[in-house]
């Protein structure tokens, strides 16, 4: 039982902390409520006995990257181009389509898929979730991978650098 | 519910539900936002859902390989980012508005 009060809770709080991200109109505040999603989401990795990715979801996403966020949002400072409005009324119809069709589709699949078990309380797991685990499957099974994601790593910083000098030169520095 | 169930757990359904609901939040504020890092932050929105999937299912398989794929999902966020982050960043220092139905040429 306390396990379902905490997943509603957790779950609450994630979606009304996504209707804030993308409601709200300043960066600043959007960041600080997509930091309420990333922590709700982390419980409920917490809830889905993996205690490691909980943990890097709080280091790396609510810890790192919004922190960049808010670096690049504190370096753009306030701007009055900040009030620029949203699409045209006519192309936010589309979306709206969009998402409501994507939405029926979704709720279709998950009210007549004939996944065993999917309803009922889940079984219980092994150890799935632990570094120690974690860890194995990545040197043994996915290594290749594992690998590709350091070389993405390596091609974003240089690119960021790139980026940046760039943009200096530009302004007329070295 | 029906039956005797000595623990009460959380069926993937509601995992799955939560995460189709906030990959919908993601591509709504993707295709309504002009604003360059508000639309980083929906997709943000949408990578978590895909990671909550990815993690739900993983939990359903008894499999390590959803957690895996998960952090690779991080890693990738990171550095789409990063990029991202940059290219915002050198636009704002040619004095252009941050909009992404400006931006429409790329010239270095």
């Amino acid at each position: 039982m306390g396990e379902r009060i905490v997943f509603t809770i957790a779950a609450a709080s994630a979606l009304a902390s996504g209707v804030l991200v993308i409601t709200l109109k300043g960066p600043f505040r959007a960041t600080v409520a997509l930091i309420g999603t990333l922590l709700s989401v982390a419980v409920l990795f917490l809830l889905l006995a993996a205690p490691f990715v909980a943990a890097i979801q709080v280091i790396v996403y609510a810890g790192a990257i919004v922190v960049l966020f808010l670096f690049v949002i504190a370096y753009l400072g306030e701007r009055p181009v900040a009030e620029i409005g949203d699409r045209l009324g006519r192309y936010a119809v589309f979306a709206w389509l969009a998402v409501l069709g994507l939405a029926i589709q979704g709720a279709v699949v998950l009210l007549t898929t004939d996944l065993p078990g999917i309803n009922d309380d889940p079984a219980p797991t092994g150890d799935i979730g632990s570094p120690e685990a974690i860890g194995r499957s990545f040197i043994d099974t996915f290594l290749v991978a594992f690998e590709a994601t350091s070389l993405a790593l390596l091609v974003a910083a240089m690119g960021a650098v790139m980026l940046a000098k760039r943009a200096v030169k530009s302004e007329g520095g070295r | 519910m029906t039956g005797a169930v000595t623990h009460e757990g959380v069926p993937l359904v509601a995992y799955l539900a939560v995460s189709g609901i906030l990959f919908l939040l993601g591509l709504l504020g993707v295709m309504i936002r002009r604003n360059p890092l508000l639309l980083f932050l929906a997709v943000e929105l949408m990578l978590n859902s895909a990671n909550l999937a990815l993690v739900g299912f993983s939990r359903y398989w008894n499999t390590t390989e959803g957690h895996v794929f998960a952090l690779i999902v991080m890693v990738v966020a990171a550095a789409e980012v990063v990029i991202g982050l940059g290219l915002v960043v050198a636009v704002f220092r040619q004095r252009m508005a941050l909009d992404v139905d400006q931006m429409s040429t790329m010239k270095g």
